[in-house]
């Protein structure tokens, strides 16, 4: 049962048909980079009401980082990312759990950290470490929730192997990831918030629009489009048991 | 025949579009892969992550129909 007062913070979305604020409140989420898109996730995903954040990035703040890291203010320069976002995501809905990691994900701490979470969200900034947690996912049977930006492009997709394609059906894990990526700070804030809406929606058992499907957002001529990704049978990742 | 290759992102302007801004139309052999033709046009197929036709996503070595409309696409790993 909810109490007054989540009655009254969650209350215009109580409104929607079928929305179930328990599951929500119940619920468990990593998101894994607070950059441009996970500044986006967790604010929503937090605003909403879910339950329990685990965040994790080993950085810290940056001024270059203002443009698009909308957890960070002129205040968090120098500051670790974690401390700031947890401080601005407690600060928005104190009903939120934020549990800290102040880490970068490697092959060493992606099992753990992801471990005990019901969704995985990308909020990363580089193809070599989405592909580790894509793994690490696939491994522990946990949804994928993808996003990438560049430029004016932005890619979302929701991976739930076996039963759909994984990240490395879509593309293969030999691309390496450029020192400086060019992005319009608008790009990782549209692309994070469809993330955000379809953890929100799975979580509550709907099914993600982007289920075993990939979109793809272009920004100069405003297009979403979106593609059926089939799983690849010599796939490195989910074709093995 | 003829294919006309789209692309998006910063693979536009290494396909050099004719037909608009995005498009360029291409002619090329029959039975051809979409590496091969793209190799015949001076563009590396490792830029392409992976290329979609008709909604569906194709591998680079997918061999092209006439008339088809393929659109490549960047990796993109920004966040």
């Amino acid at each position: 049962m909810l109490r007054d007062d989540e009655k009254e913070r969650y209350g215009r979305q109580l409104l929607i048909s079928g929305w179930d604020q328990e599951k929500l409140a119940g619920a468990r989420v990593v998101i894994v980079g607070l950059g441009g898109l996970g500044s986006a996730s967790a604010l929503y995903l937090s605003a909403a009401g879910v339950g329990k954040l685990r965040i994790c990035d080993g950085d810290k703040v940056e001024r270059s980082d203002l443009n698009r890291q909308i957890l960070y203010s002129e205040s968090s320069l120098g500051l670790p990312k974690v401390e700031e976002a947890s401080r601005r995501i407690v600060g928005l809905n104190p009903l939120v759990s934020v549990e800290k990691h102040d880490v970068f994900l490697d092959r060493e701490n992606a099992a753990g950290l992801i471990a005990g979470c019901q969704v995985v969200v990308d909020g990363l900034d580089n193809l070599e470490s989405r592909f580790i947690l894509n793994e690490e996912a696939f491994k522990q049977r946990i949804p994928f929730v993808y996003g990438a930006v560049q430029g004016w492009q932005g890619y979302a997709g929701f991976f739930h192997p076996p039963r759909t394609a994984c990240l490395a059906c879509l593309m293969r894990p030999d691309f390496h990831t450029r020192d400086r990526i060019p992005v319009s700070g608008v790009m990782p804030g549209t692309i994070g918030l469809i993330q955000a809406n379809e953890i929100i929606k799975w979580l509550m058992g709907m099914p993600p629009s982007l289920l075993g499907r990939l979109l793809i957002y272009d920004g100069t001529d405003l297009s979403f489009e979106t593609i059926r990704l089939e799983k690849d049978p010599d796939c490195p990742v989910c074709s093995k048991p | 025949m003829v294919i006309y290759l789209k692309a998006g992102g910063e693979l536009r302007a290494k396909l050099k579009p004719d037909v608009d801004h995005y498009t360029r139309r291409v002619e090329t052999e029959v039975g051809k892969s979409l590496a091969e033709i793209l190799t015949g046009i001076g563009i590396n197929p490792s830029f392409v992550a992976f290329a979609f036709k008709n909604g569906t996503l194709k591998r680079l070595d997918h061999i092209p129909s006439d008339g088809d409309i393929i659109t490549l696409q960047p990796p993109v790993s920004g966040g």
